[in-house]
């Protein structure tokens, strides 16, 4: 119950300062479709290759995209919480009798629902400007961005939680989440290719097996078919990891925060 | 049980600070990895009734802050207990956040980007108040503190004194009987001030509240509080009402008017006075005498010192209590001059 009051007071919030902001949040779209347009004319227009180059602009678009998803969940729990630590916003939230993994929880809903909304016109406008194709299976999909989703918070409740001890970890966090959309960027099957120790590292961080499943779906066309894939396995399987983990290392950090007395603070 | 809402039973702090390459302040040593401990709050004990104001006032560092953190469950004591309206801070300390609100130092609490009604709404949902009581809740907030009229602005356009008082509305939106106020008057002009004093007194007065506040501003916590802790090195040093704390240092030291000098060595060898001091004026001198805090004594004092006087032949033109204010008192205890007897 706590969880879908606070949502709510996040989606009003959320409404308001995008109502009030409609030209920024526009102008950001104009601006994030701009510059992943140059990227993709840099990397894969720029590259030479003549054959299925369309295909190659939104795999590498729809990759960049789900590494910026990822970007921007794991940094509510970073540098989004430092920032409201030092506005004071954290001290409020963290007074709140729901707990402040709910509180984050509902926040961190409310983000990616709205990134993922202006992603998708951004990833679309990409698809249509290099003429490439794009499937769209709603059900796969939203069932893919869930499990994405839930397996992001799990990690960002991790990093999270240890910022809020060793306030410096943000800029840690700040090269796991660039990784990330390095990983995500060209992450495909081709990643059995990769030495075993690097591939259990890779499957390990929560975008690659997200990003290869999301591909096989919006890129091939591949629908429920991704259940065939591995990929999808062990999108469940981090997921699980990673949210369990991330809890609760997230709720023995507030705890051992508070010992310190840096709860809500920075 | 206690009837306090809020009680603090030795609640104790201690914090540790690590250093690297240091050198031990106290023995000079060169260390490759050190821990310290920081006393922060040292077995601190009070309570605050319904419809009461306790100040807690102290120099920077003295452990007010913390003490306050404790209070709101921020910071988790290492020993000793804190209830708020008969709940262990620890132990329910969810069921203890809906029972307090909070005020931070500045304007911290609100969001800019927000009016002040969905200010209001906002954290009201984060409180668990929802529906028509919300609504009710914001409309009578707004009117009571007197930002109706800023329902509807931005809070960035708001003055300094406008945000301070929409951060008293957020802190009292779910009713909860207890409230903190951390500085609630920093950087505010005298009108915004004394409108926020005058709001504070009704709402723990009228609503039968309980108002824990910190200041730095003596006159503040002389016009608000009716009882003052004052914290020192993480200890609380006294803890009496406002009045008696002000009567206590006041009634040790008499003014006394002359014709002409005394001989302060035959005042000073009057039983009970502690040391005199004389102050020249155009219509005369003044002597100052410091007695003994001792009832008993204090009377056997100003009796031996008027004998004193008329044996010198000395005209007393009149006699009179120095008036003491908070400012001078904190400055006695705190800088360790002298304490009253007893602490609660």
């Amino acid at each position: 119950m706590g969880f879908f009051l606070v949502l709510k007071a996040e989606i009003v919030r959320g409404l308001i300062i995008m109502r009030r902001y409609w030209f920024a949040s526009l102008t950001g779209i104009f601006i994030g479709y701009g510059m992943l347009l140059m990227l993709i004319q840099a990397l894969v227009y720029g590259s030479g290759q003549i054959e299925d180059m369309a295909e190659q602009a939104v795999d590498g678009g729809l990759g960049f995209i789900i590494g910026i998803f990822a970007f921007g969940i794991v940094g509510l729990f970073t540098q989004g919480l430092q920032g409201m630590a030092r506005t004071g916003e954290l001290e409020q939230v963290c007074m709140s009798p729901h707990g402040l993994v709910t509180n984050f929880m509902a926040r961190s809903l409310v983000a990616a629902v709205s990134s993922i909304f202006s992603l998708s016109i951004i990833i679309a406008l990409i698809a249509w400007s290099v003429e490439g194709t794009l499937y769209f299976a709603p059900l796969p999909t939203i069932v893919l961005l869930a499990l994405t989703y839930l397996n992001l918070i799990g990690f960002g409740f991790m990093v999270g939680g240890l910022v809020l001890i060793f306030k410096q970890t943000g800029q840690i966090a700040m090269i796991i989440r660039l990784a990330m959309i390095g990983l995500a960027f060209p992450a495909q099957e081709s990643l059995e290719g990769w030495p075993i120790s690097l591939r259990v590292i890779v499957h390990a961080l929560p975008v690659t097996n997200a990003s290869i499943c999301l591909k096989k779906v919006l890129i091939d066309g591949a629908g429920w078919a991704v259940l065939e894939n591995y990929a999808f396995y062990f999108l469940i399987l981090s997921c699980l990891v990673w949210t369990t983990l991330g809890i609760a290392c997230f709720r023995y950090m507030e705890n051992w925060s508070r010992d310190k007395g840096t709860l809500g603070a920075y | 049980m206690s009837t306090d809402l809020v009680q603090l039973d030795r609640a104790d702090k201690l914090f540790h600070t690590r250093h690297f390459f240091s050198v031990d302040p106290k023995t000079g040593k060169r260390h490759f990895y050190q821990k310290r401990p920081i006393h922060a709050v040292r077995e601190m004990e009070f309570g605050v009734r319904a419809g009461e104001i306790f100040g807690l006032l102290g120099p920077n560092g003295a452990g007010k802050t913390t003490t306050v953190k404790m209070i709101c469950g921020l910071v988790r004591p290492s020993g000793g207990h804190v209830y708020v309206d008969g709940l262990h801070v620890e132990k329910k300390r969810l069921q203890v956040l809906r029972r307090v609100g909070v005020v931070l130092e500045g304007t911290r609490t609100c969001i800019w980007p927000l009016t002040p009604r969905e200010n209001l709404a906002y954290f009201g949902n984060l409180k668990d108040v929802r529906g028509k009581v919300l609504r009710q809740r914001t409309d009578y907030l707004l009117d009571f503190i007197g930002l109706s009229e800023k329902r509807d602005v931005q809070v960035r356009q708001l003055s300094q004194g406008q945000k301070q008082k929409l951060a008293i509305c957020i802190a009292l939106i779910a009713d909860p009987p207890v409230i903190v106020l951390d500085e609630p008057t920093t950087g505010l002009d005298v009108q915004s001030s004394r409108a926020i004093k005058d709001k504070v007194v009704e709402m723990t007065r009228e609503q039968g509240k309980c108002a824990v506040v910190t200041t730095h501003d003596m006159n503040v916590a002389q016009e608000l509080c009716d009882r003052i802790g004052i914290v020192k090195d993480g200890e609380l040093i006294t803890c009496e009402p406002t009045e008696k704390l002000l009567d206590i240092f006041s009634e040790q030291v008499y003014e006394l008017r002359l014709d002409r000098h005394p001989d302060t060595r035959l005042l000073e060898a009057v039983p009970g006075v502690v040391s005199t001091e004389l102050e020249d004026a155009d219509d005369g001198p003044t002597c100052l005498v410091k007695l003994d805090p001792d009832p008993e004594l204090r009377s056997q004092a100003i009796y031996g010192t008027v004998q004193t006087l008329q044996q010198q032949q000395l005209l007393l033109r009149s006699i009179q209590q120095r008036q003491q204010n908070l400012e001078s008192v904190f400055l006695q205890l705190t800088n360790g001059h002298s304490r009253p007897g007893a602490t609660e």
